[in-house]
C-alpha cells in the first residue's frame, strides 16, 4: 500500500486514458479523447491550445470538479474515480488551490476573510489563520488591502487575493484556468512573475489553461491540445 | 465545518439585501405579532367563557345526587354537616357553597313562571356570580334568610318588586306540593338575561325548611386555579361514594366544547398566517440563493461541502426568523398590554352573551402560547429553508461557476 502510495505521488497528477463526453446537447461533444498525462512535483505547466480544445475540461477532471468517462486519474497518489462527492470536496480542500479566470471571491468577506475563509473550512485555529492569511497577503504585495471587500479592488487585486486564497494552506497543486483573461498586459505579467516565485521559493506545483502567450512563455513547460487531444509536449 | 463561519456569512448575507431581507424581517415581525395578538384574545375569550360556565353555580366541581341530573328534585338528596371542610390532601380550594336546589312555580298577581328555587347561603357564595351581581334592595343576611332574591328580567316578567309577596310552590321530601309566600328583598341583575329569568335565591335554612328535610341537593366547589381540577375530583371521588363527582365539563358540555374549539382555533390561527408567510419566505431565500449561486459553487469548488452550503442557508432562514419572532413577540405583547383592560364587544353583545363571555373581551397572553409559536415560527423556518437549500446543492459546483 505504501509502496503504491509512494511511488504514485512521484508525479502530482498522472492521467491515463482519460476521455470526456458531454452528453447535454443533441450532438454529443468529445471534449477529451484518451489523454495521457504526467505531471511532477515542482512542475510549471500551460495547457494551451484554440478555444474548446479540452483545456478547462482537463483541469476540471485534475481538480476533481467533474468525472472522466473513461480512463483514471491520480492527484498526489489519490485515485479520484473512487472518491465520494464528499471525499473530492476534502481533497479539494486540502490538496488543490484553484484560480479561476474570474476570481470568485465572495462578496461579503473582506480580502483577508476571503484567504482566512480556507483555513477555516480545514478547522486551522483562529490565531494562526489570521497570521498565515495576513503572511500570505503580505507575501503576494497586498498586505494593505487586507481589509477591502472585492468590490473595492481592482481586477488585478482579486486576483492576487484569489491567488493567496489558493496557496495559502499549501497545495500539492495549483490549478489556473486562464488567470489573465480580465487582466491587462501589464497586471499579467506581475501575476507571471508572482507564480514563477511561488513555484521557485515554495516548490508549488502550478497547471495554467490558457491562450495567453504571455503565460506560455512563463511556464517551463507547454502542453498543446487540439480536439481534445494532447498534440505537443515539450519542455523548454 | 466551523459554525462560526457559516453563522458569520450568513448573516453577512442577510445584511447583504436589507431591503429584501427587511420586508421578510417586517412580514414576519407583523405575522407572530398578529398571531400573539389574535391568540392571546382566543385565550381571553376562552378563559371567559369558562369562568362564566363556573360561576354559573356550577364551580370547578360538583358533588351531587345520582339522578339528580336527569330527575332534579329534592329526593335527590345527601345530607353534609354544616361545618364540612374539604378533605385533607385535597388542593387547596377557592371555596364551597352548599346548596338546595330544586325546581319550582312562581306567582304573582300578574305572571307564573317555572323557576329554580336555590337555597344559599350567603357567606359561602362568594365563589358564583351572587356575590359580584349588580344588586337593587338587600342582599340574604344568612342562611335562615326567608325573603328571595330574584333576577330583573323575572321581576319584569312577573310585573313585581322590591318588597312586594310572591308565591312559590314546590314538592316537599314527603313528595307533596309545599306552597308559601315570600318577599322580595332584592332584585339582581346578572350578566346573561337567561339567568335572571331563572334563579331565584333564598336561605338554605328556609328552603330545608319549606320542603321538610335537612339536606342539600349539590355541593359546589371552586377552586383556584383549573389545573387542580382532576385532583380535587380524585379526592372528592374518595369521600363522597355512592354520590355523583363532576366536573364543569361534564356539567356545561357546550361550553366545554368550546373550549376545546378555542385550543384548536389557536393553532389553525397560526397555521393560516405562519403558512402564507412560509411561501414569501422560500421565495426571499430562493432568490437569494439563485443569486448567489456562482459563490455557492465557488464555495463548493474550493472544498466546501454540501452540507455545509445547506447548513448555510438553514441559518440565514433561521436568523430572519429569529429576529422576526422576537421583535413580532415584543410587538404581540405589547399590543396586548396596551389593550389592557379589554375590548368592548357590548356593540355585539346579545350574540356575545348567549355564547356565554362577558362584554368585555380582555386578552389573556399565555407564557406557554408564545413559546409554542416561538418554537414553532424557528420550525418553519428551518423547514422554509430546506427546498431553497435543495436548490442551492442540486446546481454541480462547475455549472455555478459558469452561470
Ligand atoms: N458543460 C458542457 N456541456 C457541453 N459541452 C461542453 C461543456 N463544457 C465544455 N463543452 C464543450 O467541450 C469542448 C471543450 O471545452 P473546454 O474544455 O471548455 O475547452 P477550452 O477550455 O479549451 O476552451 C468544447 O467543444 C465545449 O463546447
Ligand atoms: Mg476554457
Amino acid at each position: 500500500m505504501s509502496d503504491v502510495a509512494n511511488r504514485r505521488t512521484a508525479h502530482v497528477v498522472d492521467c491515463a486514458g482519460v476521455s470526456r463526453t458531454y452528453q447535454e446537447d443533441a450532438v454529443p461533444v468529445q471534449a477529451l479523447r484518451d489523454v495521457d498525462f504526467q505531471f511532477s512535483r515542482g512542475e510549471f505547466a500551460s495547457l494551451s491550445g484554440p478555444s474548446g480544445s479540452g483545456k478547462s475540461t482537463l483541469l476540471n477532471l485534475i481538480g476533481g470538479l467533474d468525472r472522466a468517462d473513461e480512463g483514471a486519474i491520480a492527484v498526489d497518489g489519490v485515485a479520484l474515480n473512487r472518491l465520494s462527492e464528499s471525499e473530492l470536496s476534502d481533497l479539494r480542500l486540502r490538496r488543490i488551490g484553484f484560480v479561476f479566470q474570474s476570481y470568485n471571491l465572495i462578496p461579503v468577506l473582506s480580502a483577508q476573510e476571503n484567504v482566512e475563509f480556507i483555513m477555516q473550512l480545514q478547522g486551522v485555529a483562529r490565531g494562526e489563520r489570521a497570521e498565515q492569511a495576513v503572511e500570505c497577503l503580505a507575501s503576494l504585495g497586498i498586505a494593505e488591502l487586507a481589509r477591502r471587500r472585492p468590490g473595492e479592488l481592482s481586477g488585478g487585486q482579486q486576483q492576487r487575493v484569489a491567488i493567496a486564497r489558493a496557496i495559502v494552506t499549501d497545495p500539492v497543486l495549483l490549478l489556473a484556468d486562464e488567470p489573465s483573461a480580465n487582466l491587462d498586459s501589464g497586471t499579467t505579467e506581475e501575476l507571471l512573475k508572482l507564480l514563477r516565485r511561488l513555484n521557485h521559493e515554495r516548490g508549488i506545483s502550478i497547471l495554467t489553461a490558457t491562450h495567453d502567450p504571455m503565460v506560455m512563455s512563463y511556464a517551463k513547460r507547454r502542453v498543446v491540445l487540439r480536439d481534445g487531444a494532447i498534440v505537443e509536449d515539450s519542455a523548454h | 465545518m466551523p459554525i462560526k463561519l457559516l453563522l458569520q456569512m450568513s448573516l453577512r448575507n442577510i445584511l447583504r439585501h436589507r431591503r429584501r431581507n427587511g420586508m421578510m424581517l417586517a412580514a414576519v415581525v407583523v405575522a407572530v405579532a398578529a398571531v400573539v395578538l389574535m391568540n392571546s384574545m382566543i385565550r381571553g375569550m376562552q378563559q371567559d367563557m369558562a369562568d362564566a360556565a363556573v360561576e354559573n353555580l356550577v364551580g370547578h366541581v360538583k358533588v351531587l345526587a345520582p339522578g339528580y341530573r336527569d330527575d332534579p328534585g329534592i329526593a335527590r338528596n345527601f345530607a353534609l354537616a354544616g361545618d364540612w371542610r374539604p378533605p385533607d390532601g385535597a388542593p387547596e380550594v377557592a371555596g364551597w357553597a352548599m346548596r338546595v336546589r330544586v325546581p319550582a312555580v312562581i306567582m304573582s298577581e300578574r305572571g307564573t313562571r317555572g323557576i329554580q328555587f336555590v337555597g344559599v347561603n350567603p357567606a359561602q357564595e362568594g365563589i358564583s356570580f351572587l356575590s359580584s351581581a349588580r344588586m337593587v334592595g338587600e342582599s340574604l343576611k344568612d342562611a335562615s334568610d326567608g325573603r328571595i332574591i330574584i333576577g330583573q328580567a323575572l321581576a319584569e316578567q312577573l310585573e313585581t318588586g322590591l318588597g312586594r309577596r310572591l308565591v312559590i310552590i314546590t314538592q316537599g321530601a314527603d313528595g307533596l306540593n309545599r306552597e308559601a309566600g315570600f318577599r322580595i328583598a332584592g332584585l339582581y341583575d346578572a350578566d346573561g338575561e337567561g339567568m335572571e329569568g331563572f334563579f331565584v335565591f333564598t336561605g338554605v335554612g328556609a328552603l330545608q325548611e319549606m320542603v321538610g328535610a335537612e339536606v342539600f341537593t349539590e355541593l359546589s366547589i371552586r377552586l383556584h386555579e383549573e389545573p387542580a381540577l382532576f385532583a380535587l375530583k380524585d379526592a372528592l371521588v374518595e369521600v363522597f361514594t355512592g354520590l355523583e363527582v363532576l366536573d364543569w365539563r361534564e356539567l356545561e358540555p357546550q361550553a366545554a366544547a368550546m373550549f376545546v374549539f378555542a385550543d384548536a382555533a389557536v393553532l389553525i390561527w397560526f397555521f393560516v398566517m405562519m403558512g402564507a408567510l412560509v411561501f414569501g419566505l422560500v421565495n426571499t431565500l430562493v432568490t437569494s440563493v439563485m443569486e448567489r449561486i456562482r459563490e455557492l459553487g465557488m464555495l463548493r469548488a474550493v472544498g466546501m461541502r454540501p452540507r455545509s452550503v445547506v447548513a448555510q442557508v438553514v441559518i440565514e432562514s433561521s436568523a430572519l426568523m429569529l429576529i422576526g419572532v422576537a421583535v413580532g413577540i415584543a410587538l404581540g405583547l405589547a399590543a396586548v398590554f396596551a389593550m389592557g383592560d379589554g375590548l368592548d364587544l357590548s356593540l355585539w353583545s346579545e350574540g356575545v352573551e348567549s355564547f356565554g363571555m362577558r362584554t368585555l373581551l380582555r386578552p389573556v397572553p399565555l407564557v406557554d402560547d408564545v413559546l409554542l409559536i416561538a418554537l414553532l415560527s424557528l420550525g418553519l423556518g428551518v423547514v422554509a429553508s430546506l427546498y431553497p437549500a435543495w436548490r442551492a446543492i442540486k446546481v454541480k459546483p462547475l455549472e455555478a461557476l459558469r452561470r
